[in-house]
C-alpha cells in the first residue's frame, strides 16, 4: 500500500515565554558613546526589549513556552507525536552551551511527552519556520498527527560583546543592541483533505550570502557575538525575496491583496518597511496589514514570528479566515513564505469583553 | 518510489598538529561525492548537516549553509541584476542536532522529501571537531566527515522502516557542555567543551540497542536471520562488542578499524557504510540495517533494501 501523501496540518495552538526583566533601548544605548546613537530607538522601532534574569536561560524559556502552547490546545503532552527545538542558543543553566543529549529530548521529559519523537534543528533565524517546513513533510505523509515546534533564545548575552566593541555607527554589532529573550513554541495538528492547511513555499538558502551575519561563541569570555553587514543584508534579501514571494502567490493562486497579514521577520522598523515598500511596488498590489511588533520585544530571532501572532491574538485583532503570510528572511541567507488561514484559535486567546 | 545511496564520501584527518575544521572537511566530502556521483550541484534540493561539535561553535548562519556555500559555490556574477534569484540552485540547507542518531534523523527526512517527489536528491553531511582545538576536557572524538547523497528510484527497495526508540531515564549518562573559566595547564579563563560520560553509558546503549533491535524486528515481521549486514555506530568504545556478544552477529556488523585512541562519532555510520561500500559487502547483500545510537539514549534503526535484488 502507497503511503498517504496528501495530509495537510494547521496551527493548533501557540504558547510564548517573555522574560520579565525589561531593558529599555534608552538605558542600553547610554552606555555608548558615539553619535546619532540617541535616534537608535526611533529607527529601529524598539523602544524596549525583554532579558532574562535569575535562573532564566534557552531551556527555562522554551520549556516555559512548551507549557503555555499546551495550556491553550486541547492536546495533552503525551498526544504529541513529534517535537522539534529550533533554538540557535542552547544554554542551560546559565550561559553553558549543551551540546548533547538534545534540547528538544530535555523538553520533551520535561513536559512529559512520552511517546513523541524528538530531534534539533539550528537554522538561524528561519529555525521555527524551517521546523514548519520540516513538520509538513511529515504530516503530507501521515507519519504524524501532533507536532510541536519550539524554541528559546536567550541572546540577551550579545550586548556585553557588542557595548565593548561599538565604536560606530556602522559597527558590525550595532544589530546586536536590537535582540531581545524570547521563548515560543506551536503545535500542528493534522487536518481534514477539505481544509486549505499551511502552505509552504519557497525556502531556500542562498549560501554565498552566509558571510553577512554571524554569531558565534565569544573564546575569552562568557556567552557570543553577531556581527552583521547590515545594509548589505537589508538589499540582498530584499532584491532575493521578491521572486520567491512572487512564486509562493503565483502557485497559490493567490495575489498580495488577498493576504490579510504580513509578518515578515522582525529585525527593524526601518529595514522591515522599506523592505515591504519595494516588495508592494513590484506586486502592485499590498496585504491588508503590516506587522511591525518590535517595540516592546526587539528582535527575538527564530521566535518573532510566533511571538508576533501570539501578541496580535491575543490583541483579539485575528479575524477567523484571515490569510496570513509569513516571511522568513534569516542569516545564511535563508528565505521562506508560509501561508495559512486564521481559525478557531483566535477563541482561545485574549479577553473578549 | 524508494530511496536509494548515489555515492557516500569520507575523510579524516590524520595529523595531530594541525587542527581540523569541520566545515572544510565537510564541504571536502561533499564536493567528491558529487563528483563521483556525477549529479550537478543544482539538481540537491536538500542538504542537512548533522555534525554536531562544529568550527568554533558557530550559532548561525548554520553550519550547512556554510557547507553549502564552500562545496557547491554560486557565482552571482553570472546571474544579470534582479534576477539573482532566479539562477540560485533550489538548495534548502539547515542543522539538525540528534546526538549519534543525527545522522539517520537526516537521511529519514531526505527520505521523506524525495517520497514527497519535493525533492530529487539530497544530501546528509556530517563532521565533528573540537570548537576551540585544545580547550576542552575529556574530547576524544576524532575530527573526521561524512557526506552521503540520497536519490529517488522509480524500482522498489532503498531505506524504509525508520523507528527511533528513546530510553529519557539514561539522559544524564552523557552530557557535553561549555563551561566559561580556567583549563588546567593553560592561561587565562575561556569557553571550555566539557564531556562528561558515566561509566555505565556503554553498557546501557548496548542494553537499549539490543532492546530496541528486538522490538524493531517484532514491529517490521523480520527476523535477526533476515538481515545481512550492519550498519552501526562507531561509537561509544565497547558498543560494537557488546552487541556482537548479545546477538552473535560478529561477521554481519561492519566494524572501522580506528586506531588513533580516539572515537568516530556522528560519522561513525558513514564510514562504516563507506566500508562495507568498498569491499562489495554492502552491494552483495539483501537486508541492510542501520543502527546508530546516540546520547539520550536514543536508538534509530532503519532497514535498507537492495535495489539490485
Amino acid at each position: 500500500m502507497l503511503p498517504e501523501m496528501n495530509g495537510k496540518c494547521h496551527i493548533e495552538s501557540i504558547g510564548v515565554k517573555i522574560p520579565g526583566k525589561r531593558l529599555t533601548t534608552s538605558e542600553l544605548t547610554s552606555k555608548i558613546k558615539i553619535p546619532g546613537i540617541e535616534k537608535f530607538g526611533l529607527l529601529t522601532g524598539i523602544q524596549e526589549r525583554r532579558i532574562c534574569s535569575g535562573n532564566e536561560d534557552s531551556f527555562s524559556l522554551a520549556c516555559d513556552a512548551a507549557r503555555d502552547c499546551l495550556t491553550h490546545s486541547k492536546y495533552r503532552a503525551y498526544e504529541l507525536d513529534l517535537i522539534i527545538c529550533c533554538s540557535i542558543t542552547r544554554y542551560k543553566k546559565g550561559l553553558s552551551h549543551l551540546y548533547e543529549p538534545s534540547f528538544s529530548l530535555l523538553i520533551k521529559n520535561v513536559i512529559e511527552a512520552r511517546k513523541a519523537m524528538t530531534f534539533d534543528i539550528s537554522n538561524a533565524c528561519a529555525g521555527m519556520l524551517t521546523g514548519v517546513y520540516i513538520a509538513e513533510n511529515l504530516f503530507r505523509r501521515g507519519v504524524i498527527r501532533t507536532c510541536m515546534i519550539v524554541s528559546g533564545e536567550y541572546i540577551s548575552n550579545l550586548y556585553d560583546h557588542a557595548l565593548k566593541s561599538i565604536r560606530t555607527p556602522l559597527s558590525s554589532e550595532i544589530s546586536s543592541l536590537t535582540v531581545g529573550d524570547c521563548g515560543a513554541a506551536v503545535i500542528l495538528e493534522k487536518v481534514p483533505e477539505d481544509n486549505e492547511g499551511l502552505i509552504v513555499s519557497g525556502f531556500k538558502t542562498f549560501s554565498h550570502l552566509s558571510g553577512l551575519c554571524t554569531g558565534r561563541q565569544n573564546k575569552r569570555a562568557p556567552g557570543g557575538n553577531m556581527k552583521t553587514k547590515s545594509i548589505k543584508i537589508h538589499k540582498a534579501s530584499v532584491i532575493n525575496c521578491l521572486p520567491i514571494v512572487k512564486e509562493a502567490l503565483e502557485v497559490n493562486g493567490l495575489t498580495f491583496d488577498m493576504i490579510d497579514y504580513l509578518i515578515p521577520h522582525q529585525t527593524s522598523r526601518s529595514s522591515i518597511i522599506s523592505g515591504a515598500i519595494k516588495l508592494f511596488d513590484s506586486e502592485g498590489k499590498k496585504p491588508g496589514n503590516l506587522v511591525v511588533n518590535l517595540r516592546d520585544t526587539g528582535n527575538t530571532a527564530s521566535t518573532t514570528h510566533f511571538l508576533a501572532i501570539y501578541q496580535y491574538l491575543n490583541e483579539n485583532r485575528f479575524q477567523k479566515g484571515d490569510r496570513i503570510m509569513l516571511l522568513c528572511i534569516a542569516s545564511g541567507l535563508i528565505i521562506g513564505v508560509v501561508i495559512f488561514r486564521m481559525n478557531e484559535i483566535i477563541y482561545r486567546y485574549g479577553n473578549k469583553n | 518510489m524508494g530511496t536509494k545511496i548515489s555515492m557516500v564520501s569520507v575523510s579524516k584527518l590524520y595529523s595531530r598538529f594541525r587542527p581540523g575544521n569541520s566545515i572544510s572537511l565537510s564541504a571536502g566530502t561533499v564536493k567528491e561525492c558529487l563528483c563521483n556521483s556525477g549529479i550537478a550541484p543544482s539538481d540537491i534540493g536538500l542538504l542537512i548537516n548533522t555534525g554536531i561539535y562544529r568550527y568554533r561553535n558557530t550559532g548561525e548562519p548554520s553550519i550547512a549553509a556554510l557547507i553549502q556555500n564552500k562545496a557547491m559555490p554560486f557565482s552571482p556574477g553570472k546571474a544579470s541584476k534582479g534576477k539573482e534569484a532566479a539562477s540560485v540552485p533550489n538548495t534548502f540547507s539547515f542543522d539538525l542536532n540528534n546526538g549519534g542518531c543525527g545522522w539517520l534523523s537526516g537521511i529519514e527526512i531526505i527520505d521523506g522529501f524525495i517520497q514527497t517527489g519535493q525533492i530529487r536528491h539530497g544530501i546528509v553531511v556530517t563532521a565533528d571537531s573540537e570548537p576551540f582545538p585544545g580547550f576542552s576536557e575529556n574530547y576524544y572524538f576524532n575530527t573526521a566527515a561524512a557526506a552521503i547523497i540520497l536519490s529517488g528510484t522509480e524500482t522498489t527497495g532503498g531505506f524504509s522502516h525508520f523507528r527511533t526508540y528513546s530510553f529519557p531515564g539514561f539522559c544524564e549518562e552523557f552530557i557535553s557542555s561549555t563551561r566559561f573559566g580556567n583549563l588546567k595547564g593553560k592561561w587565562g579563563e575561556r569557553n571550555i567543551l566539557v564531556i562528561k560520560k558515566s561509566e555505565t553509558y556503554v553498557d546501557n546503549c548496548i542494553d537499549c540497542a539490543v532492546i530496541s533491535i528486538n522490538r524493531f524486528l517484532d514491529e517490521t515481521g523480520f527476523a535477526l536471520k533476515d538481515i545481512d549486514l550492519i550498519i552501526p555506530s562507531q561509537c561509544p568504545k565497547g558498543f560494537l562488542t557488546g552487541i556482537k556478544d548479545r546477538l552473535g552477529i560478529s561477521c554481519k556488523l561492519v566494524e572501522v578499524r580506528n586506531n588513533m585512541n580516539k572515537e568516530l562519532h556522528t560519522a561513525g555510520p558513514a564510514f562504516a557504510l563507506n566500508n562495507s561500500w568498498n569491499d562489495n559487502r554492502f552491494k552483495s547483500a539483501e537486508n541492510i540495517l542501520f543502527l546508530t545510537v546516540g546520547s539520550g539514549i536514543f536508538v534509530s534503526i532503519a532497514l535498507f533494501k537492495n535495489l539490485s535484488y
